[in-house]
């Protein structure tokens, strides 16, 4: 487990630079065009502060990268010279993935006739049927969720939640400091 | 534990496909209506519907067979899994077929019965119930004329069906909405009080239940302790096959691929906060209820029929399971029910999580943006930020201005002197922790040497110029 503070404050580093373009290049944006440069930076830089280990940040820099508003710009500042290695490790892995998903299709209603069936049969196909759908919903929440199996899909979520935790503090305290300032 | 005994002596007597003459359904009905009231559980007496309304709801599937089945199913779906205030006087007379002579004894007090007993299901249990409710919300709230509350959640439920994702968004913005309405709701006062204290008893049972339910799934998942730890250490997994179980390759491999799982959600659910609590419990409380009611004939019509009928409407899960539960099934059926849904029922809270904190960041992106046109940064505020991040517990005492102009950039540093030199005496027990890393370069941790003075301040500014 990678220490919480450190990685607070590679975040805030990279989000910083992010920021940075972000002010540069907005000084006529929208507030919700502001809000989505924000958030985007932000996720970038939490998704580089894992330098390309974990399989969620390497899909959310392939989907930055390929973004056309500002993504790619975030990218290429946030990353540095890491920008290409890691962008090409990303798309390169989705595209395999890809390939395996449009095999697999998936039809999960279970159709029954009407005769007698065992009970352990329709438990288990409630729970099974309940379980999928709740893994769906989680691979569609974490990003890049949908190339991952089950295993690797919860492992991804414990480093997805951790990151999303020190990013939530470090946003939070950045913002009550600004809204201090603005106050007093 | 009664209810565990008085189910598992109650085995349904298997019916087979003529049970599903009206006459019987008659009979089935009128026995169940008269069931309740001999139980003396108030509980079970609000719970007396989803039988009942389950098997309306079959008889209506049986002899109709008709896409219009759809509407007025899934209105009662919704009545009794949305969890509103709502009220369908209308609705369920309309749906029976003249043909089959269902007597109810007041259609309207079975109505409020199902809205309570959905509402107070709705609570206990997961908001997980509008995520595939949405959709049926989404068609049903279009159809449904007069439903006051419903006015007031279905403008989110509609506007969040859309996407999946944001549905879910919405299905959890939808969740204090209803608690509100169901808090406010003053058509029914006297159901919350009855509300309060089946939630009193559910609780109670809830524990019970609780704790035969872990047991149970503990025992039936580690089996053997060997296999239970080797499980734990996640490179290999061992798995040994117990007896009475397959022993083939496949569902070996299953199994170890799901004890692997099992391992990595261990630790999820440490992560997530509230994970191992009673979450579990509310469906065991609800399986329990149901139990106490469904030891009669129908209970293989139900189970068998129902839960496909349900599974096919797209009924939440809940409304499947407790379908399903009301029926002959054996104790340890019930337990392996709960086992596997244990899962699903983590993974509730996981995504829960997961959500919530990505509402977070949206939020605080929000606030960072609406707070200054011009985000301006200079180096100043870059070190302060840096550091200001990390003292979590200290910082909002400790609040230093981020965005400032470049003009005021002196005036910064007066400021930031001052400040620190005056939590000075908070934050010593600090210090001692963050010392170690002193030696290591950089502006958070040197900043947390707070004797440290202006000189020490500006030498680390340097130092974060060089390094950005």
């Amino acid at each position: 487990m990678r220490a919480p503070s450190s990685l607070k404050q590679e975040f805030l580093r990279k989000w910083i630079l992010g920021l940075q373009i972000c002010s540069s290049s907005a000084k006529s944006m929208s507030i919700s065009e502001r809000k989505k440069a924000i958030k985007l930076s932000a996720d970038i830089a939490m998704a580089s502060a894992r330098n390309g280990r974990t399989s969620w940040s390497r899909a959310l820099i392939a989907s930055a990268s390929k973004d056309d508003n500002h993504g790619k710009l975030f990218v290429q500042q946030i990353l540095g010279s890491d920008c290409e290695r890691l962008t090409k490790i990303s798309t390169s892995i989705k595209r395999l993935r890809c390939k395996k998903i449009l095999k697999k299709s998936s039809g999960t209603i279970i159709r029954r006739r009407m005769k007698r069936i065992p009970d352990k049969a329709v438990a288990s196909s409630i729970a099974k049927q309940m379980v999928n759908k709740r893994t769906q919903i989680l691979k569609s929440l974490v990003p890049g969720g949908v190339f991952m199996d089950e295993v690797s899909l919860i492992e991804e979520t414990l480093d997805y939640i951790l990151s999303l935790r020190a990013q939530i503090d470090v946003m939070r305290s950045l913002a009550d400091a600004t809204e201090m300032m603005m106050n007093c | 534990m009664e209810p565990t005994e008085h189910r598992s002596s109650a085995i349904g007597p298997s019916l087979d496909q003529n049970a599903l003459d009206s006459l019987q359904f008659n009979e089935e009905i009128q026995h169940l209506m008269t069931l309740p009231p001999e139980n003396a559980n108030s509980f079970t007496a609000l719970l007396e519907l989803p039988a009942p309304q389950a098997v309306e709801l079959l008889h209506h599937h049986h002899h109709r067979r008709s896409p219009e089945s759809n509407g007025s199913t899934a209105k009662l779906v919704t009545a009794k899994a949305d969890g509103h205030g709502l009220h369908h006087p209308h609705a369920t007379p309309h749906h029976f077929n003249p043909g089959a002579n269902l007597t109810f004894p007041s259609d309207i007090s079975l109505i409020e019965r199902a809205v309570r007993f959905s509402v107070f299901a709705g609570i206990n249990n997961s908001d997980n119930n509008h995520n595939d409710n949405n959709n049926n919300n989404h068609k049903v709230s279009s159809k449904i004329d007069k439903n006051n509350n419903n006015n007031n959640c279905s403008p989110e439920t509609t506007g969040s069906v859309p996407s999946n994702s944001s549905g879910n968004l919405g299905k959890v913005k939808n969740e204090p909405a209803e608690s509100d309405s169901d808090n406010n709701n003053p058509n029914s006062p006297q159901p919350l009080d009855i509300k309060t204290e089946n939630q009193n008893q559910k609780s109670a049972k809830r524990k019970e239940r609780e704790k035969k339910g872990k047991a149970a799934t503990k025992k039936s998942k580690s089996g053997a302790n060997d296999s239970s730890e080797d499980a734990e250490k996640l490179p290999y997994v061992h798995v040994r096959a117990r007896r009475g179980q397959a022993t083939d390759s496949h569902s070996l491999a299953e199994r170890a691929r799901r004890e692997k799982i099992n391992a990595r959600m261990k630790l999820l659910q440490e992560l997530v906060p509230g994970c191992n609590k009673t979450r579990q419990s509310s469906y065991v409380g609800v399986l329990a209820g149901l139990k106490c009611l469904g030891d009669n004939c129908s209970g293989f019509i139900v189970q068998s029929s129902v839960t496909e009928f349900g599974i096919h409407r797209g009924w939440d899960d809940e409304s499947v399971l407790c379908a399903a539960a009301d029926t002959s099934m054996a104790s340890n059926m019930k337990s392996y029910v709960l086992q596997i849904s244990g899962t699903a029922l983590v993974l509730d809270e996981i995504i829960n999580h997961v959500q919530s904190l990505q509402r977070q960041v949206e939020f605080l992106s929000m606030r960072l943006a609406a707070v200054n046109p011009r985000i301006d940064f200079n180096l100043d505020s870059l070190f302060v930020a840096e550091s200001g991040s990390l003292i979590d517990s200290s910082f909002p005492g400790m609040v230093m201005p981020v965005m400032w102009p470049e003009l005021q950039a002196h005036g910064n540093r007066q400021q930031y002197q001052q400040q620190w030199h005056h939590f000075d005496g908070h934050h010593q027990p600090l210090l001692g922790g963050a010392e170690e890393s002193h030696n290591f370069v950089t502006p958070e941790n040197s900043l947390l040497s707070y004797d440290s003075s202006a000189n020490s301040a500006t030498l680390h500014t340097n130092q974060l110029k060089m390094e950005l």
